[in-house]
């Protein structure tokens, strides 16, 4: 797994790439953690996210709940089919907000 | 479609640093079938969380071990065999988790069960001769 960074406007941009699985997540949570402690309002790019297992979600559900308790916004966006699979089996489609592409869910956050 | 292909073994050890080239191998015997990424895919995860459910839980003697993962192609299957060394642990007795729950609530243990059961058509678990064998099989 690859981590690419950016920041446009207000909003950071992370974009974990190829597979979260249970040894990379620990970076993917360092990362995460690091970028929201920042007060930023993140999106979580996952057009080029392959793969994602129940430790990635974890690293999901850590960051999203961490954003809400210092009102921070984190949104996710361009989920590829087997990655919302996953989502749509754990029932996590409903607790995130999910975009269909990163530009969207960057308008998105930035208009609030 | 390929309708056969296989068997390969492919082995890991009892490492988490391990896993990322266990997968690798494990994608590419699906590419060699010709089988969906989709299906490739949920393999890998519903792999991940067993093997990281072992070598997590599995071996309180803290030594090196090796799993083994037989993969098939036959009858318009999928089928893949792990084959471990750890402690008895069958992913079947597990409870499923309320996945309906808002997210404050959420616990995250017993997802990665859950995703196995649902990612996979079939599961089965045996022990035998002091190794768990756990096959899952996924229609095509």
């Amino acid at each position: 797994m690859d981590i690419e960074q950016s920041a446009v406007g207000p909003v950071t941009r992370i974009a974990p790439i190829g597979r979260v699985d249970s040894y990379s997540a620990r970076d993917f949570e360092s990362r995460l953690m690091a970028v929201i402690g920042g007060g930023a309002a993140v999106v979580v790019d996952l057009e080029r996210l392959d793969y994602i297992s129940s430790a990635g979600l974890r690293v999901l559900l850590l960051a999203t709940k961490q954003a809400r308790a210092q009102n921070a916004r984190l949104a996710l966006a361009a989920m590829q089919k087997s990655v919302r699979e996953v989502f749509d089996i754990s029932g996590f489609s409903s607790i995130f907000e999910i975009h269909a592409s990163a530009d969207e869910a960057i308008a998105a956050l930035s208009s609030r | 479609m390929a309708s056969q292909g296989g068997p390969v073994a492919i082995r890991m050890r009892n490492d988490l640093g391990d896993l990322s080239r266990f997968l690798d191998e494990v994608e590419a015997f699906c590419r060699t079938q010709g089988l969906p990424d989709e299906v490739a895919r949920g393999l890998a995860v519903a792999l991940d969380e067993l093997i990281t459910n072992t070598v997590t839980h599995g071996y309180p003697d803290g030594r090196q071990h090796d799993i083994e993962l037989h993969l098939e192609v036959a009858d318009s299957r999928l089928q893949a065999e792990l084959v471990d060394d750890a402690e008895a642990f069958n992913p079947l007795d597990h409870p499923v988790p309320d996945t309906t729950l808002p997210a404050e609530k959420r616990p995250i243990g017993g997802l990665g069960i859950h995703l196995v059961r649902n990612l996979m058509d079939d599961v089965s678990y045996e022990r035998r001769d002091g190794r768990n064998h756990t096959r899952l099989s996924r229609r095509l």
